[in-house]
């Protein structure tokens, strides 16, 4: 059973760099010697421990490279056995999914991160899909039967 | 610093990016975490327990079902403190506490109803709507107040953040 | 993949919003009790995008797709379960028609057995305890269910809620038969089995094999140190295909107990799909006895009352059993006769059946009606009347939970 203090926070470190690998995250945080437990992930890291050393940990590793590391909290510790997928009984827990989708639009994120940071000039905003009116519709039908 | 509620409330790039900015981002994380780290509480996996459908009672009715007013326990609370929210249209795979349209839906209602500032936005379908996605809510989030607030998480009756609408300018730091 | 006898039973646990309910350590309770283990199927992802289009049911909560995607991976046997829980929030339409929809997909694409619940925040593990008892007996004990003659000399008693049946059976034969109300479980039981022994002309040392159910079984069963102790959704199919002599193919089985009532569909003598219980009271033998006593007549003579009235004379809400009785005294008042309200009091409870619990399972002809209410006639005549078909009502319709225990005890014969 996992041991849950109260003052501990967990963060998910998400990693979505061409530079930074999780591993090497990892490395950089047992190399601090903060007293945190770290978790590698499919998608980066999960860090529990006493909030200002996680803040602390979460603040360094995201600097490795800001833009395209991303951070969020987590309710449950890492590697809490209610969450675990071996005692759940397979099946990913809920979160899981939606954070994988989340996960596959992080380099389009973090390439406007960059932009955004470059002071680039904001692209024009593109024409919104809009629903037909009934009207054009009925015009459009009309011309196209009339073929 | 403003309490900025994010829709969906579980979302990563929401409160990264609310965080980013430094604001604070209201989260259905924090709020399991609350829970979970309740050590006299044990119902797995969450610890919500019969009681809370009875607190959601605040915000839904006794014959709203029971799984929408034990989420509202969680996110009601949150949409108290909100000071701004970020409301993403269409968002893929809404899951577990995001899993029931119904309390979705009745959530987005209750944050739009309290008058904030909101800025409701696309889910990014592709590289450049990811650009407007971004720039979008940077200059939103850039638009709240960074100070005057206090840190008690009771907004001030009278005082709103200062622009109902993000500005469209440029997205410098 | 089947559960051995005493081994752990994989239940996938196919569900919406009931780990925000507080029901959850709940089902999990239950599950304990029945060693049973919840198993959450894995998905591909992917498949949620489409799973709306492919099941044909477009829904806009999350947690329901999944719930479709999960039991596509039941069905096709990417996940490998034992039995299947669908359970959604009550009062959630949306849920209730992926519910339903889900648990029709399961039954008709597989023949692992499927029980569906709607729950609330009240939802207790004792509500779930014999559901989810029914559905690991179903696994473990399939080669038992499958026996379709009694061998030997056996017993058989049923301790319902109203009252307590005993039988003792011989070579396929009701040799002995006991039928008492249920006051005191032990001595009700012991009275039962006494009449049945006596009319059978044998000795309690003789009998061979003995099983019990109902709501006393574990009582009764310790007492008389049964061979089988069983709920009674398995006994009582079982009984009732047995005594209707259609064991072989589909029957829907319905049982108006003394407390609440099963709608329980059958195949080839197993339960596939089953639910149990009723909005209240106003459903069940009971309401009949409170009835009765009203009109001034004894419950033996109710049926042939409510054979010669005409419900529709008599506005009857027999959702509640207070509000039923209401309603019987306001219309008796207004100069209804005791033959119009028997039958109305039939047709309300039929009703309410049909409302609450065929909906939750497939009426496949024949439908076998049993449980001590099923000897009211009124009672399978509103029933016909109501589904336009011939309802089946066994002879001993009211012991076949005695019979379904004896005729399953006599597996353990000879071991």
């Amino acid at each position: 059973m996992t041991e849950i203090k109260q003052n501990e926070i967990t963060k998910y470190i998400v990693i979505s760099s061409d530079i930074v690998l999780p591993a090497d995250a990892a490395m950089k945080i047992y190399e601090s010697e903060f007293p945190v437990i770290v978790k590698e992930t499919c998608f980066g890291l999960i860090v529990t421990g006493p909030e200002e050393d996680v803040l602390a940990v979460v603040e360094k590793i995201q600097q490795m490279d800001k833009n395209h590391i991303f951070i969020k909290e987590r309710g449950f510790p890492a590697g809490d056995e209610r969450r675990c997928r071996a005692s759940r009984g397979g099946g990913p827990r809920p979160g899981f999914h939606f954070l994988r989708e989340e996960v596959k639009m992080l380099p389009a994120i973090g390439a406007a991160l960059d932009e955004l940071e470059a002071n680039e000039s904001v692209k024009e905003k593109r024409k919104e899909k809009s629903r037909l009116k009934v009207s054009d519709l009925e015009k459009l039908i009309e011309e196209e039967l009339a073929r | 610093m403003a309490k900025v509620f994010i829709y969906p409330v579980n979302s990563l790039i929401l409160s990264d990016l609310v965080e980013r900015f430094e604001h604070i981002p209201l989260t259905m994380m924090n709020q399991v975490k609350e829970k979970v780290t309740n050590i006299s509480l044990d119902s797995p996996p969450i610890n919500i327990t019969p009681e809370d459908p009875k607190i959601g009672l605040r915000y839904a009715a006794v014959e709203v079902p029971a799984g929408v007013r034990g989420r509202m326990a969680l996110i009601g609370p949150l949409i108290e403190k909100t000071e701004a929210a970020i409301i993403v249209e269409n968002p893929p795979a809404n899951f577990g506490c995001v899993g029931c349209n119904r309390t979705n839906e009745l959530m987005k209602y209750l944050v739009r109803d309290k008058g904030v500032p909101i800025l409701e936005v696309k889910y990014p379908e592709s590289n450049d709507d990811a650009r407007d996605f971004v720039n979008q809510i940077a200059a939103f989030l850039k638009s709240l107040p960074k100070e005057n607030q206090e840190s008690d998480g009771l907004p001030k009756e009278d005082k709103k953040p200062v622009e109902e609408k993000p500005a469209e300018k440029g997205a410098e730091e | 993949m089947s559960a051995d006898e005493s081994g752990l039973v994989k239940i996938a646990l196919v569900s919406c919003g009931s780990e925000y309910a507080g029901v959850q350590p709940e089902f999990e309770a239950a599950a304990a009790k029945v060693n049973a283990k919840f198993i959450y199927p894995e998905i591909d992802i992917a498949s949620i995008d489409t799973i709306g289009k492919e099941f044909g049911l477009e829904v806009a909560s999350g947690d329901l797709r999944l719930m479709m995607a999960r039991a596509k991976a039941v069905v096709e046997g990417t996940t490998k379960v034992d039995g299947v829980f669908i359970t959604t929030c009550f009062r959630c339409a949306e849920g209730a028609i992926v519910r339903n929809e889900v648990r029709r997909y399961i039954h008709k694409h597989s023949d692992i057995p499927v029980i569906s619940y709607s729950f609330t925040e009240r939802t207790s593990a004792g509500t779930l305890l014999t559901r989810l008892e029914a559905l690991t007996t179903i696994a473990r004990r399939r080669h038992l269910l499958a026996r379709e003659v009694q061998t030997g000399l056996t017993g058989g008693i049923d301790s319902g809620s109203t009252t307590t049946k005993a039988v003792v059976m011989r070579d396929n034969k009701i040799i002995g038969k006991g039928w008492v109300p249920t006051t005191k479980v032990l001595e009700s039981a012991e009275e039962a089995y006494s009449q049945a022994l006596k009319e059978a002309g044998v000795a309690r040392e003789e009998i061979q094999a003995l099983g019990t159910t109902g709501y006393g079984r574990f009582l009764v069963g310790d007492h008389f140190k049964a061979q089988l102790i069983q709920e009674e959704i398995t006994v009582n199919s079982k009984g009732a295909v047995y005594l209707a002599d259609r064991q072989k193919g589909s029957a829907t089985v319905i049982d108006i107990g003394g407390m609440d009532n099963k709608a329980i569909s059958v195949e080839d003598g197993i339960p596939g799909m089953f639910t149990m219980g009723g909005i209240c009271a106003g459903a069940s033998g009971r309401f009949f006895e409170m009835i009765s006593k009203r009109l001034g007549v004894d419950i033996t003579e109710l049926g042939a009352l409510a054979v010669k009235g005409m419900h529709e004379n008599v506005n009857m809400n027999s959702y509640c059993i207070v509000f039923g009785i209401q309603s019987l005294v306001n219309s008796l008042a207004r100069g209804a006769t005791p033959e119009d309200v028997a039958a109305a009091a039939c047709y309300s409870v039929v009703e309410q059946i049909y409302e609450q619990q065929l909906q939750e399972v497939d009426v496949k002809e024949p439908l076998i009606l049993v449980g001590g209410s099923s000897l009211i006639e009124g009672v399978p005549k509103a029933l016909g009347d109501l589904l336009k078909i011939d309802v089946l009502v066994p002879e001993n319709s009211h012991l076949i939970g005695a019979v379904g225990a004896a005729l399953l005890a006599s597996g353990y014969v000879g071991e």
